[in-house]
């Protein structure tokens, strides 16, 4: 193993030549890529079944496609190990569920970033952080895996900033976001296992975001204050452009805790959130964006506007499933995120599917 | 030495031969216009007003107006096919984001390959993508029309003012004076 080579048997001269190579090739996402060998992409084509020549993803109007082994190649150069491959081709398809990822979104002035959420053992297995700081820095499957999927959309589908990747500013995280849920301290059911999978199925779930708020109550155990203040964060109007939205609540285990031990099954808090997550007419307009409940940008026409009351309420969720709801980080302090979704969540979890060994199926 | 480090972009870009531009009439003179709004806010307006400019100033004949379902993606063959028989030449707008404007390229060039001159009005922010999709579709240099940016949320008066402000350059587009303009 390389990784237990002592310091002295190293050649770090070849190693920065090498590194200086790749981003000399325009490989990189700005950090140093591990130089990918045939002989490590093999290694990460032994973790699975799927065939290298599989295209797992096409961009019709680009004429690009990835296969299986340009993953491979991608997700080593990005410094997964070779056992996170078959979490990366399970995340692949998850963020391709997307209908927005087939659809321009890596293309979009939106500049949206991968959510990735892992479930199952798994996270144990490869060392995935579910607890403290689980959005980083310093556990390489959570930096790593989702580096993956950034290099595969720059180098397989040929999709760079100031080219065909058009986005106005980008946003914090991208192609970074990647935790385990803390499925040992959540009171629910695992979001992958809500998802129709069965528990102790190690399973991804992806969507595209655009930002992400954190809502830090630790200033009542009063369940419906908790969560009026996560209404007030998801109403927020600058991240209102369309009528229907998607937002992913990521709660922190003590946010999860006491909403569950006051009684609240996901789906109530789903329905709890649907049912206060409004903005009045009079708020829209304010901001110019009025017509954002009846599906447009902008204003409505003043024809319009007569038809409409001031304290007409528009719903910025309606449905359970435009409220993913996944639970990660310690329980040592009440603090959550909320994330926008850039298009539609898939409403879906990928089951990992690691190589099938002496015949006896893989988790 | 060591092994090679392998290549991680597939270098699968298709195979189209190099773009020959449609024959360009030498006149609007009596033509027949598609007008292709991409679905984006005011781009309808836009390629109206483009057209009744196209009408007033160079004497088009008349107008058709067709719709993309999907701005961001490359327009149905059908639609592309549909325009080819209803219009001898085509206008498309506008490319005013990250993956329409590339996409109003592709289907000038498509429009192009049918025999069909076409002329696509972007904003002035996304030449460098509408650029690297000509490049994608065998079409590098393919030229097309800018108008300022943005387009989204103008008022009517500032859309008509966009028209006709652009109108000369697309008429020349469309033209024989921009014939063998782009081509390798």
């Amino acid at each position: 193993m390389v990784g237990d080579s002592a310091a002295t048997d190293l050649d770090p001269d070849a190693a920065q030549a090498a590194i200086e190579h790749c981003y000399h090739q325009g490989w990189s996402d700005g950090l140093p890529l591990v130089p990918a060998t045939r002989e490590l992409v093999d290694r990460f084509l032994a973790e699975t079944d799927r065939s290298p020549d599989e295209v797992i993803g096409r961009m019709d109007n680009l004429g690009r496609t990835c296969t299986v082994e340009l993953a491979a190649v991608n997700a080593a150069m990005a410094g997964c190990l070779p056992a996170y491959f078959p979490v990366v081709l399970a995340a692949w398809e998850a963020v391709m569920r997307d209908r927005a990822a087939k659809g321009g979104a890596w293309q979009s002035t939106s500049g949206p970033a991968p959510l990735i959420i892992v479930n199952g053992p798994v996270r144990e297995e490869l060392g995935f952080n579910s607890s403290g700081g689980a959005f980083g820095p310093g556990f390489r499957p959570n930096a790593t895996v989702p580096r993956a999927i950034g290099l595969i959309v720059r180098n397989a589908f040929g999709i760079r900033p100031h080219e065909l990747d058009q986005a106005t500013q980008g946003l914090p995280g991208r192609f970074a976001m990647c935790f385990g849920e803390n499925e040992e301290e959540s009171p629910w059911e695992p979001l992958s296992v809500e998802m129709g999978l069965f528990d102790g199925q190690s399973a991804v779930s992806a969507t595209l975001v655009r930002t992400c708020e954190f809502v830090d109550n630790r200033h009542t155990q009063d369940p419906e204050q908790v969560l009026f203040d996560f209404a007030d964060t998801i109403v927020r109007t600058g991240s209102l452009i369309f009528a229907d939205q998607s937002c992913f609540v990521v709660f922190g285990p003590e946010h999860a805790q006491l909403l569950a031990g006051a009684g609240y099954s996901k789906n109530d808090v789903k329905d709890w959130l649907i049912a206060h997550c409004v903005r009045s007419e009079a708020d829209l307009r304010r901001v110019g964006k009025d017509a954002v409940a009846e599906g447009g940008l902008g204003g409505r026409g003043p024809s319009a506007e007569e038809r409409v009351s001031q304290d007409t309420l528009s719903r910025v969720v309606s449905t359970r499933e435009q409220i993913p709801i996944a639970v990660t980080g310690a329980r040592n302090a009440a603090m959550s995120l909320v994330c926008r979704v850039f298009g539609t969540w898939s409403n879906s979890s990928c089951p990992v599917e690691r190589r099938r060994r002496n015949g006896t199926g893989g988790t | 030495m060591g092994s090679s480090i392998m290549d991680p972009t597939g270098q699968t870009t298709r195979a189209e031969g190099a773009l020959q531009p449609a024959i360009r009439p030498e006149s609007l003179k009596g033509m027949t216009v598609g007008l292709l709004d991409n679905g984006k806010q005011n781009a309808g307006r836009f390629v109206e007003e483009l057209g009744k400019v196209l009408v007033e100033r160079y004497g088009v004949g008349r107008v058709v107006l067709r719709k993309k379902p999907v701005a961001t993606v490359d327009a149905p063959a059908q639609l592309l096919d549909d325009l080819h028989h209803a219009a001898e030449l085509v206008v498309i707008g506008v490319g005013d984001c990250g993956s329409c404007s590339a996409a109003a390229i592709a289907d000038g060039i498509a429009l192009e390959r049918l025999g069909t001159p076409t002329a696509v009005v972007c904003t002035e922010s996304f030449t460098a993508t509408a650029d690297a999709m000509a490049v994608i579709r065998g079409a590098a240099g393919y030229r097309h029309a800018t108008v300022a940016h943005p387009m989204a949320g103008l008022p009517f008066e500032k859309v008509r003012a966009r028209a006709e402000g652009v109108a000369d350059e697309v008429a020349s587009l469309l033209t024989g004076a921009t014939v063998r303009r782009g081509a390798a």
